[in-house]
């Protein structure tokens, strides 16, 4: 797992104050987030954190903890070397 | 208490009294769930003028459930426990937002159906002055809901596109549309048989 996929784990791990081993790649979302509501506010929390801009078309097709943090993490700028 | 003219109208002033409480109740359950909305918002927003307006909107929000709870009382009823509030119908129409600018664009639309529909009640003939109050008191803060959540839309165009904020601005009115029809069918027909009485 890369990185930038790891600190996008850490991050909602964080946000949902759940540890990071329970966020497996094949979890789905709608069971780790019962709450649709807390499911919109995670992602724009980690849309806040990345400064990454998702709109709805984007999570049609993202199911899993997997799908989102290769969504999120395609999206994310390069950081360039200092 | 409603005043009532006389007990020749008992039946039909109880359907008033009954339609009475249930629109009451109807607004109270949306700005119980537009503050709640906006509240887990706010916690999640970055420090910066939107948190700021957020933070007073849903304090508003909060404030006009409380008005609408206390006009309830002043006029001698209970609160009804409603199902689901309108906003509910919105996602469902439409879909959840996903980032700030949806939500904006969302709120904006609610906002604007908001003030016609408390405007159409404040026409009432007959309106009892405590809810007329209410409703004036309540219509004011909602211009400023509206005017902020403009200018942060505004503000969003060059990072988000002027193009995506008007065809966002567009699905929610469609689904503005639709709600409406669906849903507030019960809503206008209490309201009307208020005014008929």
């Amino acid at each position: 797992m890369s990185d930038a996929s790891q600190t996008v784990k850490e991050t909602m791990a964080a946000f949902l104050k759940l540890p990071v081993a329970q966020l497996e790649d094949t979890r789905i979302l709608t069971d780790l987030v019962s709450d649709s509501f807390l499911l919109v506010q995670m992602v724009i929390e980690l849309q806040e954190e990345f400064g990454v801009r998702l709109v709805q078309e984007d999570l049609k097709t993202v199911k899993t903890v997997q799908d989102l943090t290769q969504l999120l993490t395609s999206r994310m700028t390069p950081q360039k070397p200092s | 208490m409603w005043p009532w003219p006389s007990t020749g109208k008992r039946l039909k002033m109880d359907e008033c009294t009954q339609n009475q409480q249930w629109i009451l109740s109807f607004y109270r359950t949306s700005e119980i769930s537009g503050a709640l909305f906006f509240g887990r918002l706010s916690q999640t927003m970055r420090p910066g003028p939107i948190q700021h307006d957020m933070t007073k909107h849903f304090a508003d929000e909060a404030t006009h459930a409380w008005y609408w709870t206390d006009c309830l009382a002043r006029l001698g009823l209970e609160p009804l426990k409603l199902g689901s509030a309108y906003q509910d119908q919105y996602i469902a129409a439409a879909g959840m937002p996903v980032n700030l600018m949806e939500v904006l664009a969302l709120t904006q639309v609610f906002e604007k159906r908001v003030i016609r529909q408390y405007a159409i009640h404040s026409q009432l003939s007959e309106l009892n002055p405590v809810i007329r109050e209410t409703l004036t008191r309540i219509m004011d803060d909602e211009k400023w809901h509206i005017e902020w959540i403009h200018e942060a839309l505004k503000a969003m165009a060059p990072d988000y596109g002027q193009d995506v904020i008007d065809a966002t601005l567009k699905r929610f009115s469609e689904a503005d549309a639709q709600v409406y029809q669906n849903t507030m069918v019960e809503h206008a027909e209490r309201l009307q048989a208020l005014n008929g009485f």
